[in-house]
């Protein structure tokens, strides 16, 4: 072993030690935000085939039980989630420590009391009904003061890196650590603040929900997988020279692609037009993003039989692939005449929210829990439950969706069935849809359940004196020669 | 190590060190893929082709289907070219006269023109509404008071006078909407007649009585 | 992209370009879109909404009612909105400059309901429009079938002894109906929410609009 390695690797200790804290408390909310939003989204799913299911109370009537729930996972566990990871991989990237990380301490506190507090707002009543920008007015200040602490944490940890080079992951993470801030205060402004008039509403609230999923979300996902699978695979991702063009051309084409939410919606008829254009051109970037990262995996599938971070991006690719189709279909006509306004078009935002951004924090946190803590994962049935339920409940969700919101298209605009009749009508062809669904999301929060006690299981660990530490291996420098994963295995 | 299977998701083994996986990229950024037998590699070509597709068929879609940029214009079908003109689209006297009706007359005759029996007699078929033109802007514009007979029917009440409120058009339109709706079958009444009448009237104001009317026209 | 500021730059800009050729651009455009007034009655069109109305749209935002309706008619060739008379006319642009918070929903789970107040195609026959949005309110399952839940906690129900009967009582039949010697009776958010829905009917067709988006080889110059 030479001396280089061994310094490598006390510096990673050393990067390791001080996002400690900081990482497994964001790590901490973002789980306890993954049941309660999962929790919430069960109880909106099983009202729309039991409608009079907690009914009777204002607080928990569907149309609030569903912002709730979609605000929960969104800015509960999605951000906290993303904060943790993020900050990780910045300052491992960086080859820097987190410094002063009590500061982020507070930031998580204000983060999460902030969510809290607007989660409470929809529940009793002050929703914006603006989509994803539900929460009251007044939380609002409070999601960025605390956004700007952890932001400029990360960004921080990237000026003072100490390589000479930047990696994809780091533009990801570079870019929606700065995206993020941006289209959230400008949505604030135009929505809340200073309202704009009219349909323009719904064009800036549009702008906002594919920004915050397009360039946060989809970003951090991807920094994920671009990280994880050389990291893992021991092989460098292939045709890399074209990852900066998807980089670029992926952000700027989903930066304009909002309007194709909004098709068929009065509004400026170019407004959904640029959007569908838009989305043709995300066609280049999604190619070569498949191009990398598959191209990384072709011939060593044979890792994800070992690995369940690479199991669990796997998934996050597929995830981003498939939302990428959905979303390019959903910018045509003939499809979202038919598609538009039912539960396809949730099938896109969840697919993105679940399928791409987090199984790639699933895989994320599988990695890096146990390098800062110390100890194993104690159970590893507790793993592979997490990931079996992880795969068949999405699988579950995508026929659920599809095919209930299908159905439901092609109802809407059967006009040979009444308008009296129909949404009776519709809610029995679609119960055994609804019902799938609930099933999928009830597996999805076993393997939730199932994450938290492991988690709670390895915090556990990490107080007691006699648990097993474990020991990581030294890992091998990347070469330009195709290295198969198997060398090494010792 | 801990790979044994039984618990080989314990924990995970990293297959590069971070320092390697920035330097190996930052190499491979710069290296193109090797030309293969002399060829052009075919990925960047296809890749090149790709963008070029994807940008011309986004600026053909946005060409086509923007519609000239116009912020009125909701439908991805409507007409290209611009229409000259605005056209207003006409509106036709039957239409304009029911806004008035719905907002007035509808109050005693009601929506279905049958009036209240006993109280305000119908419009719906009724002899007057359809009769001369004469009689009835008269009634409209000064009022009717005391007994008179609609379809056999007696009635004996006050219709108030609309000449100040209402201008000469929609006097017009209101009446030429009684007249064509429920099945009756009367010509247009022209805001022309209207103001004729109007100033034949000069500033008489006193209702006029069904006896009064039925000596004029015919 | 070694360069930080190459980075930050190119990064700023994407989101520059986005907000000015998008929101910017529509903003500019439709900002100050303005009334129409009608040139035969001079009255202007999307006409106010009334207070009550106005109170009954932030009802219809707190309870999420945007969550499973829409309120977006949509043009003819897209959907059967017209043909299911959800509006005798496509949305436009203009109709919404009356509304405070624009709700055009993203899910039909249930009808659209921008004309709701003039209840176009709906086949229910009750008279009486906003007795017809109470019992929905209270007991969807007495007057639609379909998987909408009921807002009993709209309404009050307090018995009748010693009092006079609520002239706005709903009047129930069957199983939703109140014991005997009860009434329910809309509280003061139902009935704002009501005079809301009552306030949703886009009647008024701009020649403007209508002249510019009829649909290319079609002929545009039939009135309703």
């Amino acid at each position: 072993m030479n001396p280089i390695d061994k310094n490598a690797r006390s510096e990673q200790a050393e990067i390791d030690a001080s996002a400690k804290w900081p990482v497994l408390v964001f790590f901490a909310w973002a789980i306890w935000w993954l049941l309660a939003g999962g929790v919430l989204q069960l109880v909106a799913s099983v009202q729309l085939h039991s409608p009079e299911f907690l009914a009777g109370c204002a607080w928990t009537t569907h149309g609030r039980i569903v912002p709730a729930a979609q605000n929960a996972l969104v800015y509960g566990w999605g951000m906290n989630a993303a904060f943790a990871f993020g900050l990780w991989l910045m300052a491992r990237l960086s080859a820097t420590t987190l410094r002063h990380g009590g500061w982020l301490f507070v930031a998580a506190k204000f983060w999460n009391v902030g969510v809290i507090l607007g989660i409470l707002g929809i529940l009793g009543g002050y929703s914006t009904s603006f989509e994803l920008l539900e929460m009251p007015r007044f939380v609002t200040l409070i999601l960025l003061i605390a956004y700007a602490m952890v932001g400029v944490w990360g960004i921080t940890t990237f000026s003072i890196r100490n390589t000479e080079n930047v990696y994809a992951s780091q533009w990801y993470l570079f870019g929606a650590a700065f995206w993020f801030p941006w289209i959230y205060s400008i949505a604030q402004i135009m929505l809340l603040k200073a309202p704009v008039r009219g349909v323009l509403q719904p064009i800036v609230n549009a702008w906002y929900v594919q920004g915050l999923y397009g360039l946060w979300f989809i970003p951090i996902a991807l920094a994920a997988a671009y990280y994880f699978l050389p990291k893992i695979v021991g092989k460098p991702v292939a045709n890399y020279y074209l990852a900066p063009l998807a980089f670029w051309w992926l952000a700027a084409a989903t930066a304009l692609a909002g309007g194709s939410r909004l098709i068929g919606a009065p509004v400026p008829v170019w407004v959904s037009t640029l959007g569908g254009a838009a989305n043709f051109l995300l066609v280049v970037p999604v190619v070569v993003i498949a191009l990398n990262l598959f191209g990384t995996l072709a011939g060593n599938y044979g890792a994800l039989g070992r690995s369940i971070t690479l199991r669990f991006i796997f998934l996050s690719m597929l995830g981003f692939v498939g939302a990428s189709i959905l979303n390019f279909a959903l910018a045509n006509h003939g499809f979202a005449a038919i598609a538009q306004l039912t539960l396809i078009s949730d099938l896109r935002d969840w697919l993105i929210l679940y399928a791409c951004f987090s199984t790639a924090m699933f895989g994320a946190a599988y990695f890096i829990i146990p390098r800062l803590t110390g100890r194993e994962w104690q159970s590893s049935s507790l793993v592979k439950t997490h990931f079996g339920t992880a795969a068949l409940g999405i699988g579950l969700l995508v026929v659920a969706l599809a095919a209930g919101g299908w159905t439901q298209g092609h109802m809407l605009n059967n006009e040979s069935i009444e308008t009296g009749s129909l949404f009776g009508e519709m809610a029995r062809e679609l119960s055994v849809w609804f019902t799938l669904r609930s099933i999928g999301l009830a597996l999805l929060l076993l393997g939730h359940v199932a994450f938290l006690i492991n988690f709670g299981f390895q915090t556990w660990a990490m107080f007691s004196k006699n648990s097993k530490v474990a020991a990581f291996r030294n890992p091998p420098a990347l070469s330009l020669t195709k290295v198969s994963v198997t060398e090494g295995h010792a | 190590m801990s790979s044994s299977p039984d618990n080989k998701y314990r924990f995970e083994e990293a297959g590069a060190s971070d320092d390697s996986i920035q330097q190996v990229h930052a190499q491979l950024r710069k290296q193109m893929p090797e030309k293969a037998h002399g060829g052009y590699p075919f990925l960047p070509l296809g890749v090149l082709g790709m963008m070029c597709c994807a940008v011309l068929f986004g600026a053909i879609y946005l060409a086509n289907y923007s519609i000239r940029f116009d912020p009125l214009v909701v439908n991805e079908h409507a007409k290209r070219e611009k229409p000259g003109a605005i056209v207003q689209a006409p509106v036709s006297p039957v239409m304009l006269g029911k806004k008035v009706f719905g907002t007035i007359c509808i109050t005693c005759h009601q929506a279905t023109g049958q009036g209240v029996p006993g109280v305000f007699p119908p419009l719906a078929g009724s002899e007057w509404a359809q009769g001369d033109e004469e009689r009835i802007i008269r009634i409209v514009l000064l009022g009717l008071n005391g007994p008179v007979k609609v379809e056999n029917k007696d009635f004996n009440n006050a219709m108030p006078a609309l000449g100040t409120s209402l201008k000469d058009e929609q006097i017009a339109h209101a009446l030429t909407y009684v007249r064509q709706e429920w099945g009756n079958k009367a010509p247009e009444v022209q805001p022309e007649a209207v103001a004729r009448i109007r100033a034949e009237l000069g500033n008489r104001s006193k209702p006029f009585t069904a006896d009064e009317l039925l000596k004029i026209g015919k | 992209m070694k360069n930080g500021l190459a980075l930050f730059l190119g990064v700023f800009a994407i989101i520059a370009v986005s907000w000015a050729g998008v929101l910017l651009a529509a903003h500019k455009q439709l900002g100050s879109l303005s009334q129409f007034r009608d040139p035969t009655d001079d009255t202007l069109y999307p006409q106010r909404m009334s207070g009550l109305a106005d109170e009954g749209r932030m009802v219809y935002q707190d309870l999420g009612c945007a969550t499973c309706h829409t309120q977006q008619v949509r043009h003819e060739g897209f959907g059967a909105d017209i043909a299911r008379k959800w509006g005798q006319r496509p949305s436009y642009a203009r109709d919404y400059i009356r509304d405070k918070t624009v709700l055009i929903g993203q899910s039909r789970m249930g009808p659209d309901l921008r004309n709701v107040g003039v209840r176009l195609g709906e086949t229910t026959s009750a008279d009486d429009y906003s007795d017809y949005f109470y019992k929905i309110l209270y007991a969807p399952e007495s007057v639609a079938s379909g998987n909408m839940p009921s807002y009993k906690f709209l309404f009050d129900t307090h018995s009748t002894r010693d009092r006079q009967p609520s002239y706005l009582a709903l009047k129930l039949t069957g199983k939703s109906a109140p014991a005997s010697g009860y009434e329910v009776v809309p509280s003061y958010r139902a009935r704002a929410l009501v005079a809301y829905l009552e306030s949703l009917k886009d009647t008024y067709d701009y020649p403007t609009e209508r002249s510019l988006n009829a649909t290319a080889g079609k002929s545009t110059e039939e009135g309703h």
